[in-house]
């Protein structure tokens, strides 16, 4: 019995020892398995997720990179139908693919459930109406009737924009737990990233190309085939007057050219037969443009063998100033021959009248001729020289070449060729210095001497009788003000120097030739030392000039390194001044 | 003897036309612009005018619309002397009843006293 009983135990025993066994060893087995099932599973996603990275390689077309990924989607997860939603340029797109057949309604719902879900990711009401929808896979069997039972939502989000939604659903309950979300998760993830990413170098080469358009100041416009208007840069839309408009349309700019220009006219002819157009000069509100119509093409050779016409470019090249420079011209070219042409058939008649004889001219006539042929030579001279030196600047050869001069000796020497001529316009001349004088002032002594018989014949010119043209010369030191320095003098200018046009100038000489005369308009001085320039009104005296000679003297004063300038007030004076540094 | 005024600010062109004129036996008077030619006008009533366009003060155009108002444009024939060159200046001054348009600067003396000859004879 005992024996009996102690074998009995022993296999009881031994039995529930490798019942144990078998049971811990199944177990072990089971969580080996699901393991081994897990690691299958997440190659199984990479494997997934590395075929939609090379499906998708650098494609920038969203659409296309979320066909890629839900017709590979299967693979993972269970589903009835695979859709997305997105905005395309009109509409938005609605793709759904069926996997098994399902009924009307089921779609229908989707599309209420995803347009719900977009409404509230960007808190904007969309309408039904404005879905382009395209159904792809298994047949609509409306028998079916099965509702949907299973069912989520992942935003499509690129670069921190949503730009859409991707849904999965089943007619079957119950079927999506947080594995199968996840892995699409990641997946959407992955190629949002890659998109991103994409998009942000070429955003950065976007950004130069946008920089360089907004800054050109030529409006740059382009189209699609269309005549869509996908490009406008700043100068464009000013030049149609809508600066402040954001999105502008080709019949803005129809509507603003009023019939000046045929823009969709020359677009269609340059698109339809790629064709490039130059117009010629067109007014469009106070401004000439020249405008340019070319064909935009691919870079790369299209399906037809060529390269593919893909839009249109509108260039608006503003020649208002070019226009006004070459009427300035025009301008300055028929003033000089008319300044040549008066004089010289003024001799031309005299000669005429020589002609005759001279037994048969009064002595008294004769010598009026010949002062007349004097004077006229003279200033047909001056004007001939004039347009050398200008010439002569203008090609930077004018030589100055300075050297120590004893500057009293000029000046003097000039007030003295002036007296006479200041005497008989019944006007005073006078000349100050300043008390601490440098003995020598480097400068061009031809060139000064010009520039004070430029500045000094004209006060005589301006002034009417009685009036007073003072020369004063001051020599400046750094850092002192020009006014203090100008009160040392015992006379006046007829109008003050402004302290602010000579700040920071180093120690030089000024010499500033101040008048009585008529004045200088305020708008008009800016004009006053450039070339083509000269004042609309004559001179007290019915004086012409061609207005060359201050842009002379401006060059000869630059040329030693100084500035030349003037204030003026009209019915008061002039002041010309010039700053010879030390 | 007939008596012409020549407006002109160009005293190289008064002196050398009025020489020449006189040689051919007129009897000159000037003014140096419009102003002063209507002053002229006026004193001395001249039987021609030989009239600048470009001058200060009163141009010749003007000179002539004042003349119109008038009503003394009928009575004395007038010549634009001047070097404009286009049309504009002419057509204008036709309208207000020039009897001719000299090109100054192309035309010599004689040629300016046979036109001069030719509307008032001698």
């Amino acid at each position: 019995m005992t024996l009996t009983s102690i074998l009995f135990f022993i296999l009881v025993g031994g039995l529930a020892v490798s019942i144990y066994h078998l049971i811990s060893d199944y177990r072990a087995k089971q969580a080996l398995f699901k393991r081994e099932e897990d690691i299958s599973r997440r190659m199984y996603e990479l494997s997934i997720l590395k075929e939609i990275g090379d499906r998708v390689g650098y494609s920038l077309d969203v659409q296309q990179i979320i066909d890629v990924i839900i017709n590979t989607l299967g693979q993972l997860i269970d589903y009835s139908a695979v859709s997305y939603m997105l905005f395309g340029q009109e509409k938005i797109i609605f793709k759904i693919h069926l996997e098994k057949s399902v009924h009307r309604g089921f779609i229908d719902d989707i599309k209420g459930r995803m347009l719900g879900s977009l409404s509230a990711l960007l808190d904007r009401e969309f309408s039904e109406k404005n879905i382009k929808e395209i159904i792809s896979g298994a047949i609509i069997i409306n028998e079916l009737n099965e509702p949907v039972r299973s069912f989520f939502n992942i935003p499509l989000v690129i670069d921190e924009k949503v730009v859409g939604v991707l849904t999965i659903a089943d007619t079957k309950s119950g079927l999506y737990k947080e594995e199968e979300m996840t892995i699409l998760y990641k997946i959407i993830q992955q190629a949002s990233k890659a998109v991103t990413s994409l998009q942000g170098v070429i955003k950065t080469e976007q950004a130069k190309v946008n920089a360089m358009m907004e800054s050109m100041a030529d409006g740059v416009v382009m189209t699609d085939t269309d005549y869509r208007i996908l490009v406008a840069n700043p100068s464009a839309k000013s030049i149609i007057g809508l600066s402040a408009k954001e999105s502008i349309t080709i019949f803005d700019f129809i509507d603003n050219l009023e019939g000046k220009f045929d823009m969709r006219g020359k677009l269609e002819e340059s698109v339809k037969l790629d064709k490039a157009f130059k117009s010629d000069e067109v007014l469009i509100k106070d401004k000439f443009y020249k405008i340019f119509v070319f064909p935009v093409k691919t870079s790369t050779v299209g399906a037809s063998g060529g390269k593919d016409i893909i839009g249109g470019v509108v260039i608006f090249h503003d020649v208002t100033a070019e226009r006004a420079i070459e009427q300035i011209r025009e301008q300055f070219t028929s003033m000089i021959v008319h300044e040549l042409r008066t004089p010289l058939s003024g001799i031309n008649k005299i000669s005429e009248l020589l002609r005759d004889g001279q037994d048969k001219i009064e002595k008294k006539d004769f010598d009026e001729y010949v002062k007349l042929i004097n004077t006229d030579s003279s200033s047909m001279l001056e004007l001939v020289n004039d347009i050398l030196d200008i010439a002569k600047l203008e090609a930077g050869k004018f030589d100055i070449k300075k050297e120590p001069t004893d500057l009293r000796k000029i000046v003097d020497n000039r007030i003295d060729f002036f007296r006479p001529s200041a005497t008989d316009a019944k006007l005073s001349l006078n000349v100050v210095y300043d008390n601490e004088m440098p003995a020598l002032v480097p400068i061009d002594q031809a060139g000064i001497k010009q520039v004070l018989n430029n500045l000094i014949s004209n006060s005589i010119k301006f002034t009417k009788a009685d009036g007073s043209v003072e020369v004063l010369v001051v020599h400046h030191k750094a850092d002192s003000k020009i006014t203090d320095e100008f009160t040392r003098l015992s006379c006046k200018t007829s109008v003050p120097l402004h302290d602010e046009s000579f700040v920071g100038f180093p120690e030089s000489i000024i010499v500033a030739v101040s008048d009585t005369g008529s004045g200088i308009e305020e708008n008009n001085i800016k004009e006053l030392f450039s070339k083509f320039k000269q004042l609309g009104n004559k001179s007290e005296t019915g004086v012409k000039g061609t207005g060359l000679g201050l842009a002379i003297a401006k060059g000869i004063v630059e040329g030693h390194g100084g500035t030349i300038g003037v204030v003026s007030e009209a019915g008061v004076g002039s002041v010309f001044y010039f700053v010879l540094p030390l | 003897m007939k008596k012409i005024l020549i407006i002109d600010d160009d005293e190289i062109f008064r002196k050398t036309v009025n020489d020449s004129l006189t040689n051919a036996g007129y009897l000159i008077v000037e003014a140096k612009d419009g102003e002063e030619g209507l002053l002229v006008t006026e004193k001395e009533k001249p039987d021609l005018i030989l009239l600048d366009l470009m001058m200060p003060n009163m141009g010749g155009m003007n000179f002539l619309k004042v003349l119109q108002k008038e009503g003394t444009e009928n009575k004395i024939p007038i010549l634009i002397s001047s070097n404009f060159t286009s049309p504009n200046p002419v057509e204008e001054g036709i309208a207000l009843g020039i009897r001719g348009y000299i090109i100054k600067s192309d035309e010599s003396l004689e040629t300016i006293t046979t036109a001069i000859n030719s509307i008032i004879g001698k």
